[in-house]
């Protein structure tokens, strides 16, 4: 197996961006496919197919739009494009490339869970995306695939684009909804659930960009196809966002599944000269890391990164090599979950910069005995006590750095240096406030 | 509201819940401890605080009791020693960065970190690094002060801005550990409820500016009255000590107020402090220019109201009348209502109506909340007495009676809370037209004082000093109980009846007494219970 | 327990009482006597107001209010020390202070030095080390007001040079994060 072009078949071609582009290459032929089709033969294809969720979580996309209750309520489908996993970097691709495969499958996927107003959440900072979108979705309006009747099929549906102010915590389906709905972007408790009561107190789905843009390729090959790449339980092709220290980092699509050190060695071109593997945050800086042992027999699909204890996440690879000291990656790490923590619970809010200043104060050789125990403690103490998952996405690499590389971080403490870069200037420093 | 109950297990015992109460409800209801900060009985659930964690059998993740629903047959623990940990280290992280300032806060001796630190702290702090500095003194509003230090963000005051006074004033601003709550340029905290944002503030974030500083909170004891500020009568809990009082807060009355009380009637201890006080009786003989108490004689209330008793039962009632105001008990009404009615064969009773925001239309407004135009405890009260003694007078009959001298005497039972009284200056001059004016009140006032003519002043008791009724707007009637004696000689207006009508009364009894002599350091003698 | 000591039938004979009480009483006479004249001072009796006594340092005499480096009083009117009197001489009265970081200062605080019994309590619970009883003990006062100490008394008596200044360093404390 090598890298396959399912999705990203036409990325290449820079007028796929257009809207004469994407029809040229059988764009917009699965909308009135579906649009002919009952809305529950959708759902049940999507679940046929076995499409998991790709911004991180991996939950099963069919089995979450049929948590939708029936009770006439107006429903909402939100596309979340605020991709801000450090590492992460391929819904931007397909944003730039294909804005229309996304508005495509929106439509399909709006049509299936029969909602009328759709919004694409997209972060602040993605100024060209969002750019490129409102184009698409101008183009689209204009020749009538969204709006009233879209293609004399009878059905309403409207997409707006939102740009977000950038935070991470609005990646969080909950936190995208209040963010959307004009509050501060703060997860919400659950229950209730957003497919019960999301935006506007309404049933909604919330959906990655690169789940809803699957859609079109499920509706067009049909499940058994779709089937065809990746694993039993994780079918299908994902797209990967490799960077670090390899010689081509960037976006590549394989079939789930995939192993781990091909991607790298083949993919990506490997290591970078004279440097060998150290590690590998296989799923986004939220994912507790893998040592070079661990990824000899990985395979890039949900189950087998789980069984290692980490997750796939939203496919975003960090390649280290042996030039990286573990407690500078940590400390980078650590200042961004201080940073992007939303303040609302207080084992998060606390725990996070708490975190830093100890690896802060590490990293800048005021380390004491017993500041590592005491990070494995704090971090174990924040895990699963909050509203949201970033107190847990904070503290699991926490947990994995200090304990899979143990010896570097006593090492720093007891020498007040690095164990990898004696000499060298510590990353810390340039998040000093 | 279902009212049925389902069972579930607390703690390893079974019990009946109310169907639909989630896990602190039932526990609350139960009797079981359980920490907390965020949750509020009056609140919307925020579920930030994460103290509230519980066991629940069967969920392998600790849940908070805040947002969970009980359902049937449910297994709740929360003594396991996973929960004491999780609140043990969640404890934790609420301390790390909240400032040692318990000397210097308000809120010591009844702050939610103090009290449940003893409970469920860690006792080995493991915070070495520096902690995070935040704006202090932060002036909110007219009322309240911010120190974003000890704030812990468990965004009670938050919530009650947008929930109750639905005011909007506060906001939680930036994020993380930098969260500060604040208000929005231009618009201070100032509603007539800001005062409740400072009573469910668990730490010593919010303070109140009229209190701030003034006392420490265990040198303080408590009396639970009723709020004599508007007809709404709230239930309220005044602090006081040998000093004096120093501030009120309400106490949860499902039937009245719920949580909450307004800032208006938070003002009210100020005139039953002694420095309000008419201590002393004051008789101004005919003609000797009395004013500033120049040329007056100042004798025992008692004295002075048995010499009036005199005079009044000697001239058999003839001309004389009397003036109530709603700011006294029902049980005072009826035995100055009997000795006027009865002894005197009187009828000239005059209401003195108060409107505090304009016409007598104002008297029935209302804030949607709590407090209402009437601002007298106890008008009700007043007009149920008034009627049971079958009397219909106008106050028009009274200015007639004093301008063709049928009127002679004026007895007046001033009010207790001047302030409330817009008109009280033109009541004196007009009221002060009577040949002989006795005036019973319970605050100094210099335009009695500045009385030249026969005018007798006579101390009243304030209505923390004597027990009785007052029966709010809708009809309901609530006790309220002697507290605490202020002035020593001063008379509660049933006492004043008893001694107008030559009966002799009992010495009052003994209780707390503020400014008489020195005691015991009260505060270590209820040390073991600090 | 208590060990209850009955007297003795001969301690009702009082005459050898009296002897063996004034033996003593003269022996020590006489020896006074001798070594006075011999140049030996070990009479403990002090020619008083000239001679004085040195106290140990911790004896607890006169309250004295810390300062800080700048002069100001140390005192934030915490009024633990009020709390735990139980004489209960100690009167504060606190205001907010101009400087934020000060926060909250006495006004007011007066020691009945009347009422108090010297226990040391005041000191024990301070917990910014602003009131210490001091080594003076010779306080003498025209009526009942001068025993009634304010401020200016406790913390500026000309005796104190200026005030005594509290060990606690402000900016340390700061650094810390305190």
């Amino acid at each position: 197996m090598a890298e396959v072009k399912y999705l990203s078949e036409h990325y290449d071609k820079k007028e796929y961006r257009s809207l004469e582009g994407y029809k040229k290459h059988g764009g917009y032929e699965q909308l009135p496919k579906a649009l002919k089709m009952e809305a529950a033969k959708i759902i049940d294809e999507v679940k046929a197919a076995g499409l998991r969720g790709r911004g991180g979580a991996g939950f099963p996309c069919g089995m979450k739009w049929g948590f939708l209750p029936n009770n006439g309520e107006p429903r909402y489908l939100l596309c979340n494009a605020d991709e801000s996993e450090p590492g992460t970097f391929k819904d931007r691709v397909m944003m730039e490339r294909a804005p229309h495969q996304l508005i495509e499958g929106m439509l399909i996927a709006a049509f299936a869970v029969k909602s009328h107003k759709a919004y694409i959440y997209i972060r602040g900072e993605y100024t060209g995306p969002a750019m490129i979108l409102k184009q698409a979705l101008a183009e689209a309006k204009a020749a009538g695939y969204i709006g009233k009747n879209i293609l004399g099929s009878g059905f309403d549906c409207d997409i707006d684009l939102f740009i977000g102010a950038g935070a991470y915590i609005c990646g969080e389906e909950t936190g995208l909804i209040s963010s959307l709905e004009g509050y501060k972007g703060q997860p919400k408790l659950k229950p209730p659930f957003p497919a019960v009561q999301g935006y506007l107190r309404k049933p909604t789905i919330v959906n990655n960009v690169e789940t809803l843009a699957s859609v079109v390729n499920i509706i067009r090959d049909g499940a058994q196809a779709y089937r065809k790449y990746g694993t039993e339980k994780s079918p299908g092709t994902k797209l990967f966002s490799i960077s670090g220290n390899v010689n081509k980092p960037g976006t590549y699509e394989v079939p789930l599944g995939y192993k781990l050190m091909d991607l790298i060695n083949n993919e990506c071109g490997g290591m970078k000269p004279g440097r060998s593997l150290k590690a590998v945050i296989p799923g986004g800086s939220s994912a507790p890391v893998l040592t070079a042992k661990e990824c000899e027999n990985a395979s890039m699909d949900y189950e087998c990164i789980a069984s290692l204890g980490s997750m796939l996440g939203s496919g975003a690879v960090i390649v280290i090599d042996d030039s990286n000291c573990m407690v500078d990656v940590l400390s980078t790490i650590s200042h961004f979950y201080h940073h992007e923590s939303c303040g609302q619970c207080t084992p998060c809010r606390e725990g996070t910069g708490w975190v830093e200043k100890i690896i802060h104060s590490i990293v800048h050789g005021h380390g004491k005995a017993g500041d590592v125990d005491l990070l494995i403690k704090v971090a174990d103490n924040m895990k699963g006590r909050t509203i949201c998952a970033l107190a847990d996405a904070a503290a699991l690499p926490v947990t994995s750095f200090v304990t899979k590389f143990r010896g570097e971080f006593e090492y720093f403490v007891a020498n007040r240096k690095s164990m990898v870069k004696p000499n060298g200037a510590n990353l810390g420093d340039a998040h000093v406030h | 509201m279902s009212t049925n109950t389902i069972p579930c297990t607390i703690n390893g015992k079974d019990v009946e819940v109310k169907e639909g109460s989630t896990i602190i409800e039932a526990m609350k209801a139960n009797g079981v401890e359980i920490a907390h900060y965020c949750w509020h009985p009056g609140l919307s659930v925020a579920g930030v605080c994460r103290m509230c964690m519980v066991e629940i059998e069967g969920n392998p993740r600790l849940q908070i009791a805040c947002n969970t629903q009980v359902v049937k047959g449910m297994k709740i623990n929360n003594t396991s020693d996973k929960v004491k940990d999780a609140v043990k280290w969640t404890l934790d992280f609420h301390l790390i960065n909240h400032p040692l300032d318990c000397p210097i806060c308000d809120q010591a001796g009844e702050c939610g970190l103090q009290d449940q630190y003893m409970h469920y702290g860690k006792y080995e702090p493991e915070m070495a690094e520096a902690k995070v500095k935040k704006h202090k003194v932060v002036d909110l509003g007219p009322r309240v002060v911010l120190d974003s230090e000890r704030c812990i963000l468990c965004s009670r005051c938050v919530r009650f801005t947008d929930e109750v006074s639905k005011t909007n004033e506060l906001g939680i601003f930036n994020r993380g550990d930098r969260a500060d709550i604040s208000t929005f340029p231009g618009k201070p905290l100032d509603n007539n409820y800001s005062m409740n944002t400072v009573d469910i503030c668990p730490v010593g974030a919010l303070t109140s500016k009229d209190f701030r500083f003034r006392q420490r909170a265990w040198l303080l004891k408590e009396h639970q009255t009723v709020c004599t500020g508007c007809s709404t009568g709230c239930s309220t809990k005044v602090f006081f000590n040998k000093e004096g009082l120093f501030r009120v807060k309400p106490v949860y009355n499902e039937q009245v107020n719920g949580h909450w009380m307004c800032d208006i009637g938070r003002d009210v201890y100020k005139f039953v402090n002694k420095e309000a006080r008419l201590f002393d009786a004051k008789v101004s003989g005919k003609g000797t220019g009395a004013g500033n108490g120049l040329g007056a004689e100042w004798i025992l209330p008692k004295r002075a109201a048995l010499k009036v008793g005199e005079t009044l039962r000697a001239n058999k009632g003839k001309g004389v009348a009397l003036v109530l105001t709603g700011q006294h008990t029902v049980e005072e009404y009826d035995a100055l209502l009997g000795f006027f009615k009865n002894d005197l064969g009187s009828d000239r009773v005059f209401h003195w109506v108060n409107t505090v925001g304009g016409g007598p239309e104002s008297l029935e407004a209302f804030d949607g909340l709590l407090l209402r135009g009437d601002r007298n405890p106890n008008t009700a009260g007043l007009k149920e007495s008034l009627q049971k003694f079958g009397i219909k007078t106008q106050w028009k009959e009274l200015l007639e009676g004093l301008a063709s001298g049928a009127i002679t005497t004026v007895v007046v039972a001033g009010p207790e809370n001047q302030t409330f009284f817009p008109d009280f200056k033109a009541k004196v001059v007009e009221l002060s037209k009577a040949p002989r004016l006795i005036w019973l009140t319970a605050g100094k006032n210099l335009d009695l004082d500045n009385l030249t003519g026969d005018v007798t002043l006579i101390p009243l008791k304030s209505y923390l000093e004597k027990s009785g009724t007052f029966v709010n707007h809708a009809g309901l009637r609530q006790k309220i109980a002697k507290g605490l004696t202020i002035v020593p000689n001063a008379l509660s207006l049933t006492e004043v009846a008893e001694l107008f009508a030559g009966r002799e009364i009992e010495a009052a009894e003994s209780c707390s007494s503020i400014g008489v002599g020195r005691v015991q350091n009260e505060a270590t003698t209820v040390r073991g219970s600090l | 327990m208590s060990l209850v000591q009955r007297p003795k039938p001969i301690a009702n004979w009082f005459l050898p009482g009296i002897l063996s009480g004034m033996g003593l009483t003269f022996s020590k006479l006489f020896w006074n006597l001798v070594t006075y004249v011999g140049g030996n001072r070990r009479i403990p009796t002090l020619n008083y107001p000239e001679e004085k006594y040195e106290y140990s340092p911790r004896f607890k005499g006169n309250h004295v209010l810390t300062v800080k480096k700048d002069g100001s009083l140390r005192c934030t009117a915490c009024m633990l020390c009020a709390t735990n009197c139980p004489a209960d001489c100690i009167t504060i009265v606190a205001a907010e202070h101009n400087d934020p970081t000060v926060e909250k200062y006495p006004i007011s605080y007066q020691i009945d030095v009347l009422r108090c019994v010297f226990c040391g309590f005041c000191e024990e619970a301070c917990p910014v080390d602003a009131i210490r009883m001091g080594p003076e003990w010779q306080t003498p006062g025209l009526n009942g007001a001068s025993f009634n100490y304010d401020i200016m008394q406790l913390a500026y008596r000309p005796q104190l040079k200026g005030g005594i200044a509290s060990v606690v360093d402000e900016k340390e404390r700061h650094e810390a994060g305190i």
